[in-house]
C-alpha cells in the first residue's frame, strides 16, 4: 500500500478536515484496483494510515459486495439477475455463461481467466440484459454477443 | 406527447456533456446571477415557491427540507447528491450524470450557496462506470473553470466537491445509510430523530437530495419558483425523468411533464408492449411501488396525486412494463430475493422478515407451497410496515402486498398445482426493442 | 423537566430524556434487548415499541414507535401495554425467534435469559414458520475467554457497542449483512487483550456470548449471588460471587463443589464501577481457590491451633521491638481489631500483598488501578506504608516480626527476629516461621474494604471457613490478651 500513500494524501486534501474516516472506501477501492483484491496486510496498513478502528475497515470489506479479500479471475463477469434483465433474457444468459465457462455463479474457471457472479440491478434496465465485464457495462447482451466478446478477449 | 422539458431539453451529441457545450447552452449563467444578486435565503425561497417534490422516491418537498437548515449557525453544513440509483427499474439519474453532469454541478453550487455548504458530495453507486467518468471529468472541468474551489467565479463563496463512490449496497441509497457510508462505514441507516438536516454527515446539518431533484434547481432559480409551478400539475410541479423498461418496445429515459396520461405515454411514446403483446400490469416507480394493472392505469395521469389515488406512487420513476403471460409468482421471487440480499440486517423485522419471505416464495416456486403461505407473506409484509429503521422493510411489504392483492389467483394456482399458471415465464416473445 | 403520561399516569422526566429512560427511572417497565442505560441507542431490536396517541386520539388509536429513541415532550401520551402494543410485541418476537435455535435445554443462559422471559410474557406461541432456520456457527471462540453461538445471537450489538464505547478496544463488529450477519472479533486479536471483554457476557440478552471458563458447568438457578468486593485492585469493584445454594448442595460429589466460586459478575454500583468489572475480577477463583494452609505449625511441625496461638502469645509478650507487616487485604474490621489489640505494642507497616503480574494491565482510564490490593486505604488509615526498601522497616534490634498475609519473603526479614506468620495459602515458607497460623479468606467472612477514593464497600461471607483455620480478627484479641496480662 505504501506506493499509494501519495495518492491517498492528495485525496485526503479534497475532504473536509473532520472527514478522515471517509477515506476508508476510496482507499480500499484504490488498493483493490492495484492489487486485484484487499490483502490482510493492506488492512493493517490502512488502519495505521487512517487511524480508524481496524474493525471499521473489516466491516466495510464484509458489507459491500464490490470488495474482495481474495483474488479472482482476470475477467470478472457480473450478470444482473434482477427484474427487467430477467424479463429480457438474463436467466438464459446466466445459464449460458455457466455452461460455457463450466462454473456456477461465485466461482472462477480452473485456468483463472473468468470469474462469474450474479448481481442485483445495475441501473441499466433499459438495455437489459446487462453484464459487467470488469468495470464496463455490456448492454443488450445475449448468448451470441457474449460468445463473440469472450472470444475477442486478449489471452 | 410528454410535455415540456426542464432537463432533457437539448440534443445529446458526442460533446453535449462537456463544459464548453454546457456553457454554450447558457450554463453557469444562473450561478453567476445567484452569486451576484441573491442572498442564500432568497434561493431557498425560490425552491420553496417551486413546490418541487423530491425525486428519490419519498416525494418530500425539497424546499421544506432546505428550510430546516439554520443559516449562520457557525458549523459546517453538507450537501449530498444521491446518485446511488439502486432501485430496480430505475436508471434515470444516470442520464443526468452521463449527459448533463454540469447541470447537476451548477445546481449543486447554487444549492450549496443557499445552504451555506462548503463541502458537497455526490454519492454515486460503485457499479456506475461511464456515469462516474463523465461526472469526474465534469468536476475537473468545473474546477479548472473556477466554479469549484476557493472564491467561486469572482465571488467570496467557496465550495469543494467530492465524488464518493459506493461499493455495492442498495441500502446506501437511503439517505441516512448514504451518509454513514460517506463516513467510511458500512451502510447502516439511522433512526430518526435526529433528522439529518439537524445532525447528519459527521453530525452536521446535512441536506441529501436526489440527483434529479437537484438538477431542477438551476431552472427553478433561473425562471423563478412561480414560473416553475406553471409546469406540471398543482400538486406535482415540474417534470419527472421516467426510466421505462421491461416488456416495452422502446425502453429508455423519457422526461414527462407531470399530468401526462400514463397509458398513452406507454402506448405511443414507448411503442407499447414488446412485440405487440397485451399489457398485464406495470410497476410505476421502482419495484417498491405497488403494481397497477392495465385496467387500473387507463385513467391515471403521471403525477403524485393520480398515482397515489390509484393505489401506488411515483416512487423513483423506474417504470417496468409487464406483459400478459408473465408469471407474477416468479416475478415476486426476484423481488424478494433482491430485498433479502440487500437487507442491511440491523433491525429485526426486516433482517428476519426478508429471509423468511424469500424462503417462502422459493418454496412455492419449487412446488412445495402451502395455502397458508400467502397469508404468511402478507402478515410478514404488514409486520414490516412502519416498524423498521428505514423504509426498506416497508418497501418490500408494499411490493408484496400489491402483487398478492392483484394476482392472488396465480399464487393459489402455483400452490395447488405445484407449478406456474404461466410456465414460470418472465420473458415474452418479441423482436429486439429499439431505444429512445 | 417535561411532564408526560405513561398509561395515563403523569411522569416527570428530566430534560433531554427518552421515553425509555424516563419510564425506567419511574418504574414503568418497557421490554428491551438492544437498549442499555450505559450504551448508545441503536434502536434495532424493535421490542420496545410503544403506542403514542396524538391530540384527540384515544388509547388504541395512536401510532407505534420505539421508546428508546423517542424524546420526551411535554404532554406526550404513551401506552406501554395497549392491545396494539401487545400485538406488535408478539410479531416482533416472532421475528426474533424465527431463526433462534430452541437451545434452552443446553444453553447456559437459561433462567436468566431475556428472550425466554419475554417469550413467556409477550408471545407464548410457537413459530409461524415451517421453513428451516438459518444455520450459523454454533461455537465460535471470540477469544480464549468468550465463546459465541451465532445462531442464538439476535444482533442487538450490545457487545459491539461495549467494545467501541466503554472498553474502547473496538474489538467486535458485525460481519456481512442481512440475516447472514455475524458478530466477529477484529482480526488483530484486540478482543483477546481487552481487559473488560467478559462484560459482553453479562450484556448479551440471550445465550449467544458465554464464558468459556464456566461453560456447561451449572445452572444459574442452583446458584446464589452473594454481594462482595473484588480484591484485584484498589478500585474495589462491587461484585456478586455466585456459589451453590445450600438447598441445592451436591451430596455425592466432591464437597469442594459446594464451596467454590462458580462465577463472578458485576454488582452495579454507580459510586465505584457502574455495571462493569474487569476480567481479573471474573477470575477470582484463581486467587481464592489456591491450595489453602489449614494446619497450624511451630517451625513446620504441625500442632493444633490452640497450641500455636499460645506459642504466638508468648512470643509477642516477650518481644521488645516487634514489627508487624500488615496485610493490605485486611478488612476494616480486622484492622480495627488489630489496632486495638496489638497496635500500640507494634511498629506497623502496610505491605502490598500482591503486585501486578507480568503483562497485567497496570492502570487504565476505566477501572483498573495500579495498587493490586483491595484495602491499602483502610490499612493506611491506621498505619504507615512499608518503605520502598522493605528491609529498612526493621532495625538491628527488631526481635519479632508478625507477618500478616502474603507478599513478603523470608529473605527480607531480619535473621535475628522471631517470626509469626498469619497466612491463608499453602507456601513452603510457612514452615520456616516460628509460629504459623492459618487464617480465613475474604469469602469466608464479612467485612468492608475502603477503596482509593475513600468509598467503603461491604462483602459478605459465601462459605464456611475450613476446620483448623482461624479468623484473624478473633486471633488478634487472643494474641493481645496475654500481653496485657504481662504488662499488668
Amino acid at each position: 500500500m505504501k506506493h499509494l500513500v501519495p495518492e491517498f494524501d492528495s485525496m485526503r486534501r479534497r475532504y473536509p478536515a473532520e472527514a478522515t474516516s471517509s477515506l476508508v472506501l476510496p482507499c480500499l477501492r484504490r488498493i483493490q484496483e492495484d492489487r486485484g483484491y484487499v490483502a490482510d496486510e493492506d488492512i493493517a496498513e490502512l488502519t495505521a494510515y487512517l487511524g480508524v478502528p481496524r474493525i471499521q475497515i473489516e466491516e466495510v470489506l464484509a458489507h459491500y459486495t464490490q470488495f474482495r479479500r481474495k483474488p479472482i479471475g482476470l475477467w470478472h463477469l457480473q450478470a444482473c439477475r434482477n427484474l427487467s434483465c430477467s424479463m429480457r433474457g438474463a436467466e438464459r444468459v446466466i445459464d449460458h455463461l455457466c455452461h460455457k465457462l463450466g462454473v456456477q455463479p461465485g466461482q472462477t474457471t480452473a485456468d483463472g481467466r473468468y470469474t462469474l457472479s450474479t448481481v442485483e440491478c445495475l441501473g441499466s434496465c433499459g438495455t437489459a440484459p446487462v453484464v459487467m465485464l470488469n468495470d464496463a457495462y455490456l448492454e443488450n447482451m445475449d448468448a451470441t454477443k457474449l460468445d463473440a466478446l469472450i472470444a475477442g478477449l486478449p489471452t | 406527447m410528454t410535455g415540456r422539458k426542464v432537463i432533457m431539453n437539448f440534443p445529446v451529441t458526442a460533446t453535449s456533456h462537456s463544459l464548453a457545450d454546457y456553457r454554450a447552452r447558457g450554463g453557469y449563467q444562473t450561478l453567476a446571477k445567484v452569486l451576484r444578486e441573491m442572498r442564500p435565503e432568497q434561493v431557498t425561497k425560490e425552491v420553496v415557491a417551486s413546490g418541487i417534490l423530491g425525486h428519490g422516491g419519498a416525494a418530500f418537498p425539497a424546499g421544506r427540507k432546505w428550510g430546516v437548515i439554520k443559516l449562520n449557525d457557525e458549523q459546517p453544513h453538507y450537501l449530498c447528491a444521491n446518485a446511488d440509483e439502486g432501485e430496480p427499474g430505475t436508471f434515470k439519474d444516470r442520464w443526468i450524470l452521463e449527459n448533463a453532469p454540469h447541470l447537476l454541478l451548477e445546481s449543486m453550487l447554487i444549492s450549496a450557496y443557499a445552504l451555506q455548504v462548503h463541502h458537497a458530495f455526490v454519492y454515486i453507486r460503485g457499479e456506475f462506470d461511464l456515469p462516474y467518468r463523465r461526472l469526474a471529468a465534469a468536476v475537473e472541468e468545473a474546477y479548472d473553470g473556477g466554479y469549484f474551489g476557493k472564491a467561486l467565479v469572482g465571488s467570496d463563496f467557496a465550495c469543494d466537491i467530492v465524488i464518493y463512490r459506493g461499493a455495492g449496497s442498495y441500502v446506501c441509497g437511503e439517505a441516512s445509510a448514504l451518509i454513514t457510508s460517506i463516513e467510511g462505514k458500512k451502510g447502516y441507516p439511522r433512526n430518526r430523530p435526529p433528522r439529518l438536516t439537524v445532525r447528519g454527515l459527521y453530525q452536521r446539518p446535512t441536506v441529501i437530495n436526489n440527483v434529479e431533484t437537484l438538477a431542477n434547481v438551476t431552472a427553478i432559480v433561473a425562471q423563478g419558483g412561480q414560473a416553475f409551478r406553471q409546469i406540471g400539475t398543482a400538486k406535482s410541479p415540474g417534470t419527472q425523468l421516467v426510466s421505462i423498461s421491461g416488456h416495452v418496445q422502446r425502453p429508455g429515459v423519457y422526461e414527462l411533464e407531470y399530468g401526462t396520461p400514463l397509458a398513452a405515454f406507454i402506448e405511443e411514446d414507448c411503442g407499447g408492449v414488446l412485440g405487440g403483446g397485451q399489457l398485464k400490469c406495470i410497476v410505476p416507480g421502482g419495484i417498491s411501488t405497488k403494481v397497477l394493472t392495465a385496467a387500473e392505469i387507463t385513467t391515471v395521469t403521471y403525477d403524485h396525486a393520480s398515482l397515489t389515488a390509484a393505489g401506488s406512487g411515483v416512487g423513483s420513476g423506474g417504470m417496468v412494463v409487464i406483459a400478459e403471460g408473465t408469471c407474477m409468482v416468479r416475478l415476486l421471487q426476484i423481488l424478494l430475493r433482491f430485498y433479502h440480499h440487500e437487507s442491511c440486517g440491523q433491525c429485526t423485522p426486516c433482517r428476519e422478515g426478508m429471509g423468511w419471505m424469500h424462503r417462502i416464495i422459493d418454496r412455492i416456486v419449487a412446488g412445495q407451497g402451502r395455502p397458508e403461505d400467502i397469508e404468511q407473506l402478507a402478515r410478514i409484509s404488514r409486520a414490516n410496515d412502519g416498524t423498521t429503521i428505514c423504509g426498506m422493510g416497508d418497501a418490500a411489504g408494499y411490493a408484496t402486498l400489491g402483487i398478492l392483492a392483484k394476482y392472488r389467483d396465480e399464487f393459489e394456482y402455483f400452490i395447488q398445482h405445484r407449478r406456474s399458471k404461466f410456465d414460470g415465464r418472465l420473458e415474452v416473445e418479441g423482436p429486439e426493442a429499439a431505444h429512445a | 423537566m417535561p411532564e408526560f403520561f405513561i398509561n395515563g399516569k403523569a411522569v416527570q422526566a428530566e430534560d433531554n430524556q427518552t421515553v425509555m429512560q424516563a419510564a425506567t427511572a419511574h418504574g414503568h417497565y418497557i421490554p428491551y434487548f438492544c437498549w442499555h442505560p450505559e450504551l448508545s441507542v441503536p434502536g434495532n431490536c424493535r421490542i420496545c415499541m410503544v403506542e403514542v396517541a396524538a391530540e384527540g386520539q384515544a388509547e388504541g388509536e395512536g401510532w407505534l414507535d420505539i421508546a428508546c429513541n423517542m424524546p420526551v415532550t411535554k404532554g406526550l401520551r404513551v401506552y406501554t401495554d395497549s392491545a396494539k402494543v401487545r400485538a406488535r410485541r408478539k410479531e416482533t418476537l416472532q421475528f426474533v425467534t424465527l431463526n433462534h435455535p430452541v437451545d434452552c435445554g443446553i444453553c447456559d443462559k437459561a433462567g436468566e435469559c431475556k428472550l425466554q422471559d419475554y417469550h413467556y410474557a409477550y408471545n407464548g406461541s410457537p413459530s409461524n414458520s415451517i421453513d428451516a432456520k438459518v444455520h450459523a456457527t454454533k461455537h465460535h471462540d471470540l477469544s480464549s475467554r468468550v465463546v459465541l453461538d451465532n445462531e442464538r445471537c439476535i444482533l442487538c450489538t450490545r457487545c459491539v457497542r461495549f467494545t467501541s464505547e466503554v472498553s474502547k478496544s473496538h474489538a467486535l463488529g458485525v460481519q456481512d449483512r442481512g440475516d447472514h450477519s455475524l458478530i466477529r472479533a477484529v482480526g488483530d486479536g484486540a478482543f483477546e487483550s481487552d481487559a473488560y471483554s467478559d462484560n459482553v457476557i453479562d450484556l448479551c440478552p440471550v445465550g449467544a456470548l458465554l464464558s468459556k471458563a464456566t461453560l456447561h458447568q451449572t445452572r444459574v438457578w442452583y446458584l446464589k449471588p452473594t454481594p462482595s468486593v473484588c480484591p484485584g485492585c484498589e478500585r474495589g469493584c462491587s461484585i456478586y460471587i455466585w456459589h451453590r445454594k445450600s438447598e441445592w448442595r451436591l451430596q455425592a460429589l466432591d464437597a469442594r463443589r459446594n464451596a467454590r466460586i462458580d462465577r463472578v459478575t458485576p454488582l452495579e454500583n454507580p459510586a465505584v464501577n457502574g455495571p462493569w468489572i474487569c476480567n481479573k475480577g471474573r477470575d477470582l477463583a484463581q486467587i481464592f481457590e489456591r491450595a489453602r494452609a489449614a494446619q497450624a505449625m511451630l517451625k513446620g511441625r504441625p500442632v493444633d491451633l490452640q497450641q500455636a496461638i499460645a506459642a504466638a502469645q508468648a512470643l509477642i509478650a516477650m518481644a521488645r521491638r516487634p514489627v508487624t507487616l500488615v496485610s493490605s487485604w485486611a478488612s476494616n474490621e480486622e484492622l480495627a481489631a488489630f489496632a486495638q489489640a496489638l497496635g500500640p505494642r507494634m511498629r506497623c507497616f502496610v505491605k502490598p500483598d500482591c503486585q501486578a503480574a507480568p503483562g497485567e494491565v497496570l492502570q487504565d482510564g476505566l477501572l483498573i488501578r495500579p495498587d493490586k490490593n483491595p484495602n491499602t486505604t483502610g490499612a493506611r488509615a491506621h498505619f504507615d506504608a512499608l518503605p520502598q526498601d522493605p528491609r529498612s522497616a526493621f532495625a538491628a534490634d527488631t526481635d519479632l516480626v508478625l507477618v500478616w498475609g502474603e507478599g513478603y519473603s523470608f529473605a527480607q526479614l531480619p535473621p535475628q527476629a522471631r517470626i509469626v506468620v498469619l497466612n491463608s495459602y499453602l507456601q513452603p515458607e510457612n514452615g520456616h516461621a516460628d509460629v504459623f497460623l492459618p487464617i480465613s479468606v475474604q469469602t469466608e467472612r464479612s467485612g468492608h474494604y475502603t477503596n482509593f477514593q475513600g468509598v467503603s464497600s461491604a462483602f459478605s461471607a459465601c462459605f464456611p471457613k475450613p476446620p483448623g483455620v482461624a479468623d484473624a480478627q478473633g486471633l488478634f484479641e487472643a494474641l493481645g490478651a496475654m500481653t496485657l496480662k504481662v504488662l499488668a
